[in-house]
């Protein structure tokens, strides 16, 4: 019975894992870019679907709310409104060398932070996947000074395209 | 010209032919399939008797996993999704009538002797008969994924919402924010709608669904947030045990009302019905669907209406409380009866907004009154009302 469950549990990982690489790659290399834009919310919902099969049901809810229903959907908006003939071919040159760079760095950055954190040691079976309301308290609490800059920063978004939204000199 | 009566008969030969051969033909074939597989199987004296008698029948369905209790019939059948879609085709007739009465006229007559009470099985047919056309430039996997997606999105909906303290396919710490989270992806769904249609009302129609949609999310979950407050969980069943002495639509007036507002913005019903305004964009983003596809995009429209009373029944008006004398259940049905005839009612008699109005309504009132509503509810909250 326990076996099963970890075939089911490993089967769903390789599906999930193959459905967002696949989705990244088509949003990258799609030529039509409306379906470009569909497959990024795509790959975004199987990140979703990762977070729900470590038990984070409310991290995988949070991605469905932000990135795939506000985040994708502006970018497919914006997308549809830009006509194609727009989009020029850049000239392949200096930014392939550049992407390699900055591709290089983040995996290097990352995979160091992650190699030292608490990956490589394994939890109980017995433990409980910290609920919700122990999200938030710990936010209120230890992690008040983020929640802090994380207003301001939105404030300052908000702030600033209010200002270009009336510097257009539209009515409002 | 046949009557309807005449069209009837004939549906009715047809049914009874395929009645006939079910036993004739699709069991055996059936135990074909299974015996091999080693499923158990009846001998077909029980077979037989399980079509006469309903009890054999569930005992024989309890046996291959798909009875009443199980997660599939939940799912399939009572609460989930052919509930829904009954409900939501009784909505339409009931629409149609209630309308017809507000305004005089007579509404759907013929079909069925008695006040047109088979008027959506006359609809169902005259759409499974009509062509499904394609546009020539739609973007043709799109444009045939849509219906479906919208009836998913729709469908998976229901899965949260109880309907009383046994009747429920699924439960969670967080059911309120997955329904949350299901309500996003319908601007994405839209959009994609209006998009794959190469229609150029489609595609206005799309455009305004989605300013309309994000619009409203923002003051639909401020509103339901002050519900949280005072119940102090995401999760619905508590939510509607912290009912029991008095329903949040009390202490929580204004919050029901923008709900409500929000709520027929969400359903794009009149007044807000701006996405499909009939007079200037056809039938809005779907104005390319046809056929059986337009029939399952409005069961869509209708599953997603039963969906959100249900939910407004539970946030706001006790949920499946109520006294004693009648079962959970039915009170649930009361109060959905009227929740629907409350959101039908404005379509009779309200003319439509203009887009500045509706996004300023939006983005000025009702945020303003849904920060205004989170205050009440902290300061009920706070003073140990409840």
């Amino acid at each position: 019975m326990k076996r099963a469950a970890h075939i089911m549990v490993d089967s769903l990982f390789l599906v999930l894992a193959l459905l967002t690489i696949g989705a990244s790659i088509l949003a990258l290399e799609s030529r039509e870019l409306v379906y470009g834009a569909v497959s990024l919310a795509v790959s975004l919902l199987g990140i979703a679907g990762l977070f729900i099969l470590l038990e984070a049901t409310f991290v995988a809810m949070l991605q469905v709310i932000v990135f795939v229903g506000a985040i994708s959907v502006l970018i497919i908006f914006v997308v549809m409104l830009v006509r194609r003939e727009k989009w020029v071919a850049l000239p392949a040159g200096g930014e392939v060398f550049g992407g390699l760079l900055i591709a290089i760095l983040l995996v290097a950055v990352v995979g160091y932070l992650a190699v030292n954190s608490g990956i490589s040691s394994t939890l109980p079976p017995s433990y409980a996947p910290p609920s919700y309301t122990q999200i938030g308290i710990q936010i209120l609490t230890d992690y008040w000074f983020a929640l802090e800059i994380l207003g301001l920063v939105l404030a300052a978004a908000v702030i600033g395209a209010l200002t270009m939204a009336k510097i257009e000199g539209n009515e409002p | 010209m046949e009557t309807f009566e005449e069209f009837l008969k004939r549906v009715i030969t047809i049914v009874f032919w395929i009645l006939l051969l079910i036993p004739l033909i699709i069991i055996p074939v059936v135990l074909l399939v299974l015996v091999p597989l080693g499923v158990p199987v009846p001998t077909a004296n029980r077979i037989f008797t399980a079509i006469i008698d309903p009890l054999v029948m569930l005992q024989f369905m309890d046996e291959l996993g798909l009875g009443p209790s199980s997660l599939f019939f939940k799912i399939a059948a009572f609460p989930g999704f052919t509930f829904a879609a009954g409900v939501a085709t009784l909505t339409i007739l009931y629409e149609r009538k209630l309308l017809a009465k507000m305004q005089n006229r007579v509404g759907p007559l013929y079909a069925g002797r008695f006040e047109g009470i088979l008027q959506p099985i006359a609809d169902l047919f005259k759409l499974i008969s009509k062509e499904i056309l394609t546009p020539e430039k739609a973007d043709k996997p799109f444009f045939w994924a849509v219906p479906f997606l919208v009836m998913a999105v729709g469908g998976s909906f229901l899965a949260l919402i109880p309907l009383s303290p046994e009747i429920y396919i699924a439960k969670s710490e967080i059911g309120l924010l997955i329904i949350f989270a299901i309500i996003g992806f319908f601007p994405l769904v839209v959009l994609i709608a209006g998009w794959a249609s190469s229609n150029k009302f489609s595609f206005i129609g799309g455009l305004r669904a989605l300013h309309q949609l994000i619009s409203y999310e923002i003051p639909l979950l401020l509103s339901a947030i002050g519900v949280v407050l005072l119940s102090g969980s995401l999760d619905l069943m508590k939510i509607v045990d912290a009912q029991k002495s008095m329903w949040f639509i009390i202490p929580q007036f204004l919050g029901a009302t923008i709900f409500y507002i929000t709520m027929l913005a969400e359903l794009e019903r009149i007044p807000f019905d701006l996405p499909e305004a009939d007079t200037e964009l056809v039938a809005g983003w779907y104005t390319e669907y046809s056929g059986m596809h337009f029939g399952i995009l409005q069961l869509a429209n209708y599953v997603k209406l039963y969906g959100l009373a249900a939910l407004f029944i539970i946030l706001f008006l006790g949920g499946w409380n109520g006294p004693a004398f009648l079962p959970p259940f039915a009170w649930f049905l009361i109060k959905l009866f009227v929740v629907i005839s409350a959101i039908l009612l404005p379509r009779g008699t309200n003319t439509r907004v203009r887009i500045d109005q509706l996004i300023r309504l939006g983005w000025v009132y009702l945020i303003f009154l849904a920060f205004a509503n989170l205050f009440i509810a902290l300061a009920v909250a706070s003073l140990g009302v409840i």
